[in-house]
């Protein structure tokens, strides 16, 4: 019995430890956008071809994600008939803006064209 | 030593001749920089139309990119090579100026630009509606093809060189024709001189034999003064037509060189010259040393008779002159009116004078420079207002010790 409730605390604290690990786009992002059919990748590649630069992309990006609202969504009018507005966002500016240059990094064409 | 002829009539007094020069570099220099606008006009537009062709393919260039671009947009999540092409190298910039990608081989791209010459190369910018892959700007780059500038430049100098041969062809006469009045007042006053001169020789040589063969021993004094004065004026005449024969007509006969003793000769001129010094009271003072020349004897002759007779024209009375023979120069000074320093360089113009109230048609000096350059002898004046001139002429060559 001893022995079951070690490894289950052991199990729990790796597993603590591991969720600790999650950044924030990580934590904030994904588990959303997980089971929506448009990827992140796919919103990344939208996004920049409205807003072409870092700067641009994020600044944007940042101002929607605290201030949602349909004119401003780059989704199509059928994905938001059905998966509507996304909710404000209750991060801060500093974890979204982690959280954006974690997104920026992933995906930066720079870094993958040949 | 035989000296040849290039003293030809030539009606253009060398000031004429320097004021023809100075319209001709004025009128060269004009030409010139009108050619060269018209050729800096001419380049700009071939240029222009360079980049108008350029224009045209370019675009078609980064159209296809645009479309390269947009597939490679949207599949880039399986296909990430950059389109490329053989005819041309391209680059892409985001909105904010920074590098994409590129495969251009002048990275100092300019975005407000819409075609511009870089390096050897040509570049051609397009912005984008849609900004794929995040490009605002798409750069197009190709190697320049020189053919246009090779063209351009060779019709340039072809064109400019035979136009500026042709209107400095024009602006020759066009000179001829506005220096034709001046040319046409000195012909006649040349032809006038000569005219003149012919019927001169008959009546002064008459007149010079007749008194020297008068017995002046048997004349009462007031005669002899008469006679003196008829001497003086005589001679006086007799020595221009010396100076207008020689212009008129001795250009045409060869030069009989020979060595002349310059001591004897200076001696008898200033024997002839001394009844017309003595009208003014003028003394003259001579240092001569043995010196001899090889030269004309009529030429060296018209060289003295002109400094003497000049030297006792411009003489105050009572004044002096100073003969100086040395075997490499002669100089002749006197105590007359002095020539003011700034126009010291006209004395050898011809038709200058100093003094309108003296005689003469102000030719002397100018045969006498003309001697002087046709032996390659020196010539020097010296002059100081109100104290005297001085002449001063080397024998650089052509002398013997005395």
């Amino acid at each position: 019995m001893v022995k079951k409730i070690i490894f289950i605390g052991i199990l729990g604290s790796i597993l603590w430890a591991d969720g600790g690990k999650l950044n924030s786009y990580e934590r904030n992002c994904i588990p959303c956008h997980r089971y929506q059919p448009a990827s992140l990748e796919k919103l990344f590649m939208e996004y920049l071809k409205t807003y072409s630069g870092e700067l641009s992309l994020k600044g944007a990006l940042k101002e929607f994600l605290k201030n949602p609202t349909e004119a401003e969504s780059l989704m199509n009018d059928k994905f938001i008939e059905n998966f509507s507005v996304k909710d404000r966002t209750k991060l801060s500016d500093e974890e979204l803006d982690k959280a954006l240059d974690i997104y920026w990094n992933l995906y930066d064409v720079r870094k993958k064209l040949k | 030593m035989l000296v040849s002829k290039n003293k030809g009539t030539n009606l253009l007094r060398s000031s004429e001749k320097s004021s023809l020069l100075r319209f001709l570099a004025l009128y060269f220099i004009l030409v010139t920089m009108i050619l060269l606008l018209l050729g800096v006009f001419y380049y700009e537009s071939q240029e222009k139309l360079m980049f108008s062709n350029q224009r045209t393919v370019l675009s078609n260039y980064a159209n296809k990119q645009v479309k390269a671009l947009k597939h490679l947009h949207n599949d880039f999540s399986h296909h990430n090579i950059y389109p490329r092409s053989t005819k041309f190298r391209s680059a892409i910039y985001d909105i904010e100026g920074k590098k994409i990608f590129s495969t251009i081989k002048h990275p100092e791209v300019i975005f407000d630009k819409e075609i511009y010459r870089i390096g050897d190369s040509l570049q051609f910018v397009k912005y984008l509606d849609d900004y794929y892959l995040g490009a605002k700007y798409l750069f197009i780059e190709v190697d320049e093809d020189m053919t246009w500038y090779k063209e351009t430049m060779s019709n340039i100098l072809a064109f400019g060189t035979l136009t500026l041969i042709v209107l400095i062809i024009f602006g020759f006469f066009f000179v001829r024709i506005f220096l034709r009045p001046m040319r046409n007042s000195i012909m006649l006053l040349d032809d006038f001189i000569k005219d003149t001169t012919h019927e001169l020789n008959t009546p002064i040589s008459a007149i010079l034999a007749n008194i020297e063969m008068m017995d002046t021993s048997i004349m009462a004094e007031k005669n002899q003064k008469k006679l003196a004065r008829i001497n003086i004026a005589a001679k006086t005449v007799s020595h221009l037509y010396q100076d207008l024969t020689y212009l008129t007509l001795s250009h045409n006969r060869e030069s009989k060189d020979e060595w002349i003793d310059m001591k004897r000769l200076i001696q008898d001129r200033v024997e002839y010259f001394a009844i017309l010094a003595g009208a003014k009271k003028i003394t003259f003072e001579l240092d001569l040393k043995d010196s001899a020349i090889f030269i004309d004897s009529i030429k060296i002759a018209r060289v003295l008779d002109n400094l003497i007779s000049n030297a006792i024209k411009y003489n105050r009375r009572r004044g002096k002159i100073f003969i100086v023979l040395r075997k490499n120069y002669l100089h002749v000074q006197d105590t007359g009116i002095g020539i003011a320093s700034e126009k010291v360089s006209d004395v050898f113009e011809r038709y200058t004078r100093f003094n309108s109230s003296e005689g003469g048609f102000g030719i002397g000096l100018n045969i006498v420079k003309s001697i002087i350059d046709e032996y390659d002898l020196q010539i020097s004046v010296e002059s100081v207002l109100d104290v005297g001139t001085t002449i001063r002429i080397d024998f650089l060559r052509g002398t013997l010790d005395g």
